[in-house]
C-alpha cells in the first residue's frame, strides 16, 4: 500500500470492502456466518472517502449496515471475520456479530440495529469532546430512513445549540428495507438541518470514492477547526436486498435501471485494470482473515454472563 | 417539628446527626461536581430557580454552565447523548423530575445503555447517573406517579437503586460516580424529600457493598422486605406492632432492587418464617413476584406461612384523594398484613393505626409538584 498514490489507496480501500463482502456472499450458503448481513456493496466509497479525512483518534457511530465504516475506518479485517463468524477471537468476542462490529482502538464507536438510535451518541460524544477540550471529529452516520424518526431533530437541535464538533452524515440509498424515500418523507433532508442551522451539502456523486473524498476533506476540517456541527447528505445506491446477500432487483420496489446508472457511475466497476491489479492482494488478505475465523474458538460458556456489568 | 417526631424511629429529632434526603442529595451532586471534574449534570430544569426539588440549586453558579445546565424536551436524544458522552470521558448525572418521562428515553436506556458494554464483548462502558423521582399525592395522577423500577430491573446492563435514606443516598452515589462503570438507574421518591433522618440510626454501608440492601431493624416474628417510602412505612408499622402486640418485625430496605443481597433475606427468613414484601409499585412482575420467585426457587421450606405481599392496587393511579388514599399499601393495611401474618388469624383483635392517608403524615408542600 505505501507505494500507492492517494487516489489508488482509495480505490484499493473501496475494492477491498467490496471484496470482503462478496466473499461474505459466497461463505454465507455455508452457513458458518449466522448473523443478519445488511451489506454495503454500491455504498463502499461513502466509506472508504470520507473516512479517509478522518484521524484514527475521532470517532465514528455506525448502524447495522457497517461493514464499510468499520473497514474504512482501520478496523481488523481478521477481527471482523472472526465476529461475524461468532468466534471468540471477534472483536467483540462473537457477542456482537454482524450489527453491531466495534474498534473503539480505531475510533470506531460501534454500530446500533434500532435505526437513528446512535445519532445522539455521535451528538454526546462531542460534548465530551468539546467539554474535554479533545482535538476530536466526532462523526454520526446514518441512513434516510433514519432522519424520520424523532431522535434524529432532537439530536440536530442539541447539536446546533450547542455548537458542537459533530458531523451528521446521511448514507442516503433512497431506501428503507423496501419503502422508497418519497412514500416517507414529506420533506426535504437538507431543508430540513437548514432549520436548525447547521450548513448543509449534498454530495450527489457517492459512487465515486474520489469525489467524496474530495468533497468531504474541507467539511471535515471545518468541524475540527471551528469545532462546530455540519450535516451531509451523500447519495448512494444498495446493489443487495435489504438484509442478506441475495439481490431482489426483480421484487417490484425499485428498478434495476437504478443499478445499471449507477453502475456506470462506480470506479469498482469502470477501472477493470485497478481491479486486476489490486485483487490478488486483497484476496490474500481476505483468505487469511477467513482461516483466521474458521480456527478461531467458540467462546466459552464461561463468557455467557461476562460484562453484563 | 411535629413531623419528625410522629414518624419514628427514623425521624426523631434528637441531637444527634439529622439530615434530610433533599440535602442528601444536594450534598450529593455538589460533592460529584467538586471531587470529580468530569461529572456534568444535565436535566430539564437543573439550572432553574426549583433546581430539581432543591438537589441542584446554587450549582450552575458554582460550577459554571458547562457542567450543569438545561436541556430540551427530548428525553431519548437527552440520554443517548449521556451515552455518547459516558463513552468520550464525561460522567453524566440526568434528571426526570417525573420517572414517568423517562418513558420516552427507553429506547437509549434499553437498547443502548443497557447493552453497550455487552453487546460489544466489554470494548465499552457507559458510566452514567440517571435519577427519576417518583411522585405521589396531591393529585399526582395517573402519569406524574408511576414508581417503575421494576422495568429497569427487568433488563441485565441496568443497575437499579431506590434509597430510602440520606445514608444510602450518600454511600450509593459516591460509589456510583467514583467507581461503578456501568449506568445506574436511581428512583428516588419526592415524599421523602422534606423528611429528616438520623443518619446514626441507619446502617451507613462498608465501602465495598453500597448498593447492598440493608437490614434496618431487627426482628424475630415477621421479614418485612421494602423499598423506598415503604421502608419507611414498615419500620413505623414496626414500631407500632411492637407498643401493641410485642411483636418484633425485621426490616431489610432491598434498596438495590436489580442486585438485591439475596442472602440477608435468606438468612432472615430462616430466622422468622414470615415473609411481607412492600413495595411502592404494582405487584404484578414486580419486586414483589420477583422476592417471592427466589425465595421459592431457593428456600421455599423457609416459609411456614405464605407470603403477603403490598403494592399499589392494579389501575393506573387516580387524581382523586378519596381514590388515592386506597389505591396505595399505608401504615394500616402494612399493620394489618403483618398481624395476619403472625397470629395466623385474619380477626387478629390487633388495633391498627387510624392514620389513613399516608400523604396527609408525610407532606408537607403543596402543588403544583
Amino acid at each position: 500500500m505505501r507505494h500507492l498514490n492517494h487516489a489508488e489507496r482509495l480505490f484499493y480501500q473501496s475494492l477491498r470492502i467490496r471484496l470482503v463482502e462478496e466473499r461474505l456472499i459466497e461463505l454465507y450458503p455455508e452457513d458458518k456466518i449466522q448473523s443478519p448481513v445488511h451489506l454495503s456493496i454500491g455504498q463502499e466509497a461513502v466509506a472508504s472517502g470520507l473516512c479517509a479525512n478522518l484521524r484514527s483518534t475521532d470517532l465514528l457511530f455506525a448502524t447495522y449496515r457497517s461493514h464499510a465504516f468499520y473497514l474504512a475506518k482501520g478496523g481488523d479485517l481478521k477481527q471482523m471475520m472472526a465476529e461475524l463468524y461468532g468466534k471468540q477471537a471477534g472483536g467483540c468476542g462473537g457477542k456482537a456479530g454482524s450489527m453491531h462490529l466495534a474498534a473503539p482502538e480505531v475510533g470506531f464507536m460501534g454500530s446500533s440495529a434500532v435505526v437513528a438510535s446512535s445519532i445522539p451518541h455521535a451528538v454526546g460524544a462531542a460534548l465530551a469532546a468539546k467539554r474535554l477540550r479533545k482535538d476530536q471529529v466526532i462523526v454520526a452516520v446514518f441512513g434516510d430512513g433514519a432522519t424520520e424518526e424523532g431522535v434524529f431533530h432532537e439530536s440536530l437541535n442539541f447539536a446546533a445549540k450547542h455548537q458542537l464538533p459533530v458531523l451528521l452524515v446521511c448514507e442516503n440509498n433512497g431506501l428503507a428495507v423496501h419503502s422508497r424515500q418519497g412514500a416517507r418523507q414529506a420533506y426535504d433532508i437538507l431543508e430540513l438541518a437548514k432549520v436548525y442551522g447547521l450548513p448543509v451539502t449534498r454530495i450527489e456523486e457517492g459512487a465515486d470514492d474520489q469525489e467524496v473524498f474530495q468533497k468531504t476533506k474541507s467539511i471535515v476540517a471545518r468541524v475540527r477547526a471551528a469545532s462546530e456541527p455540519q450535516f451531509v447528505e451523500i447519495k448512494t445506491v444498495r446493489y443487495k436486498e435489504h438484509v442478506g446477500p441475495g439481490e431482489d432487483w426483480e421484487a417490484g420496489y425499485r428498478s434495476r435501471d437504478d443499478l445499471v446508472r449507477w453502475q456506470q457511475l462506480d470506479p469498482l466497476v469502470r477501472r477493470a485494470d485497478w481491479v486486476d491489479r489490486f485483487k490478488d492482494q486483497i484476496m490474500q488478505e481476505i483468505d487469511a482473515a477467513v482461516a483466521f475465523a474458521e480456527a478461531a474458538p467458540w467462546p466459552e460458556e464461561s463468557e455467557l454472563l461476562t460484562d453484563v456489568i | 417539628m411535629a413531623l419528625t417526631q410522629e414518624i419514628s424511629p427514623v425521624m426523631k429529632a434528637t441531637q444527634r446527626r439529622v439530615l434530610t434526603y433533599r440535602q442528601a442529595l444536594a450534598a450529593a451532586m455538589r460533592e460529584a461536581l467538586e471531587v470529580h471534574p468530569h461529572v456534568i449534570i444535565m436535566g430539564q430544569g437543573v439550572d432553574d430557580h426549583k433546581g430539581i426539588f432543591g438537589t441542584t440549586l446554587g450549582l450552575p453558579e458554582e460550577f459554571g454552565s458547562e457542567r450543569v445546565f438545561d436541556v430540551p424536551l427530548a428525553e431519548e436524544a437527552t440520554t443517548g447523548i449521556g451515552v455518547g458522552a459516558a463513552l468520550n470521558g464525561l460522567y453524566p448525572i440526568q434528571t426526570h423530575i417525573r420517572a414517568d418521562f423517562a418513558l420516552l428515553a427507553m429506547n437509549q436506556i434499553v437498547n443502548l445503555a443497557a447493552k453497550y458494554r455487552y453487546m460489544f464483548g466489554g470494548r465499552f462502558s457507559v458510566p452514567m447517573l440517571i435519577r427519576m423521582v417518583v411522585g405521589r399525592s396531591w393529585g399526582q395522577g395517573a402519569q406524574h406517579s408511576q414508581s417503575l423500577q421494576s422495568l429497569f430491573a427487568h433488563i441485565p446492563g441496568l443497575t437499579v437503586i431506590m434509597p430510602s435514606h440520606p445514608n444510602s443516598i450518600l454511600d450509593s452515589y459516591r460509589h456510583a460516580i467514583a467507581q461503578y462503570p456501568n449506568p445506574v438507574i436511581s428512583i428516588e421518591h419526592r415524599l421523602m424529600y422534606d423528611l429528616q433522618f438520623d443518619l446514626d440510626l441507619h446502617p451507613a454501608q462498608p465501602a465495598a457493598a453500597p448498593f447492598g440492601s440493608r437490614l434496618v431493624r431487627r426482628g424475630d416474628a415477621v421479614t418485612i422486605v421494602a423499598t423506598s417510602i415503604m421502608v419507611l412505612e414498615a419500620l413505623r408499622a414496626a414500631d407500632h406492632l411492637q407498643e401493641q402486640a410485642g411483636i418484633e418485625c425485621e426490616v431489610i430496605d432491598l434498596h438495590c432492587i436489580s442486585h438485591p443481597d439475596r442472602q440477608l433475606v435468606l438468612a432472615s427468613l430462616a430466622k422468622t418464617g414470615r415473609l411481607v414484601v412492600a413495595d411502592t409499585s404494582w405487584k404484578a412482575f414486580g419486586v414483589s413476584a420477583e422476592v417471592c420467585r427466589w425465595v421459592c426457587e431457593s428456600a421455599p421450606n423457609l416459609l411456614r406461612v405464605p407470603a403477603i405481599t403490598l403494592g399499589m392496587a392494579p389501575a393506573p393511579c387516580p387524581t382523586a384523594k378519596s381514590l388515592e388514599d386506597c389505591f396505595y399499601p399505608n401504615l394500616g393495611t402494612l399493620a394489618d398484613a403483618v398481624a395476619r401474618l403472625v397470629t395466623g388469624r385474619d380477626d387478629h383483635g390487633i388495633a391498627l393505626p387510624t392514620e389513613v392517608s399516608m400523604a396527609d403524615v408525610y407532606k408537607k408542600f403543596k402543588g403544583p409538584f
